[in-house]
């Protein structure tokens, strides 16, 4: 479901401007399935998919794969378009050191809204 | 090249707010009923570059948009230090009333966005004869703290990006992207701990609970209109204010949390017809 950030790596050309000085490891669980996803100077390096032994991450985004699903509509519904109205709805939960996500807050936002379909389809 | 000049006129005055002189900008345009556009917290009234540029509302209204304290062009006032600002209801309210005060403008309408959307409540409640109307954006009577505001001020963080990707993900992803590029600009030069500063009154000081019912709609029209994307202030909870007060809401489709702002086009198909009923 997350293996493609690493295939959007082309799409988000600039994105990486908003993150220059950024390394680190995050971890995407839809609880079913983890993906660790490692970054490079604001690129993405590497994303590995589960199950994992003994992950070692600075911090997870934990959320039920359709919650997920909803997020990544290529037009999301209000509360699914956005992680932190996700949080609000208590369905999306952070955990671990938040420093390098709430530093670039708008990064990691527009770094999962990459996976969004370019083209509208399977609305509902 | 032949320049397009805009409507709009700025200017600064000092004003007495609970006894100490501040430094406040304005901008204005149109002529006829005063209306006095609040800002949302951590921004300034570019917000409302939209309404200040429409020539139909211009012709029945006199549209005034001040910078709040440590806002946008207004000063901090005298011996300000960074990290002490902190928006009261009191300071919210003198403010807005020193402002109209001082430009002596008689029974304006009010209209403010999120925190100006909350403290119209408290105006509706406190002097509700000052006012023709008021009208509340993303009005909710409280608001409990779902993420940690402590993020907003942080040495280690800044500020400007952690505010403007906040501002961000609260506007509709059908607004169109450069003005949401344009309010999300405006967070982003906030000065440090501002935005926190004026969540304490949206999430702490601010929250009114059964004084709502105080809030006699026959006294001074008021009128609520919520985005269906806002998550920040939900349709529902503005349903919810309005039904105690006794009064219907309009939920705006395709924008968020800044609707004059992040899709003014959108926006104004809402609120002519009140400014309509207004005039």
């Amino acid at each position: 479901m997350f293996k493609s950030l690493i295939e959007k790596n082309e799409k988000r050309s600039q994105l990486y401007m908003m993150a220059q000085h950024l390394n680190t490891c995050f971890m995407i669980s839809t609880i079913e399935h983890e993906y660790l996803v490692n970054i490079e100077k604001g690129v993405v390096k590497n994303v590995e998919e589960g199950p994992f032994v003994m992950p070692s991450y600075v911090f997870k985004l934990t959320a039920p794969k359709n919650e997920w699903l909803k997020f990544l509509q290529h037009t999301p519904h209000p509360g699914s378009h956005d992680i932190i109205a996700m949080l609000r709805r208590k369905v999306l939960k952070f955990e671990g050191d938040l420093h390098p996500l709430m530093s670039h807050l708008l990064y990691f936002k527009l770094l999962l809204a990459s996976l969004r379909p370019a083209e509208s389809k399977n609305e509902n | 090249m032949k320049i397009e000049k805009e409507p709009i006129s700025g200017q600064y005055a000092k004003f007495k707010i609970d006894g100490i002189e501040y430094r406040i900008y304005w901008e204005e345009a149109g002529q006829g009923i005063p209306l006095v556009c609040l800002h949302t917290a951590g921004s300034d009234g570019r917000q409302y570059r939209a309404l200040l540029n429409d020539k139909k509302i211009l012709e029945r209204f006199r549209v005034i948009v001040f910078d709040m304290p440590w806002h946008g062009k207004s000063s901090p006032p005298e011996n300000a230090k960074v990290g002490n600002y902190k928006l009261s209801t009191d300071f919210y309210i003198s403010q807005i009333m020193s402002f109209i005060n001082g430009l002596e403008l008689v029974k304006p309408v009010v209209m403010g966005c999120s925190i100006g959307g909350r403290i119209i409540l408290h105006l509706a409640i406190n002097f509700p004869d000052k006012f023709r109307a008021l009208i509340g954006l993303q009005s909710a009577g409280h608001l409990d703290p779902y993420y940690d505001i402590n993020w907003l001020h942080r040495q280690d963080v800044h500020g400007g990006e952690v505010c403007g990707g906040i501002a961000y993900g609260l506007m509709a992803p059908t607004s169109p992207e450069s003005e949401k590029f344009e309010t999300m600009w405006h967070y982003m030069q906030g000065g440090p701990g501002i935005f926190k500063g004026d969540l304490f009154f949206y999430k702490f000081d601010g929250n009114i609970g059964n004084e709502i019912k105080k809030i006699d709609n026959s006294k001074c029209p008021i009128y609520l209109l919520t985005g269906e994307y806002d998550y920040s202030a939900t349709p529902e909870e503005t349903k919810s204010l309005a039904d105690t007060i006794g009064i219907e809401m309009i939920k705006m489709k395709n924008v968020g949390h800044f609707p004059m702002s992040e899709n003014p086009k959108e926006f104004l198909k809402y609120l002519n017809p009140i400014l309509n009923k207004i005039s």
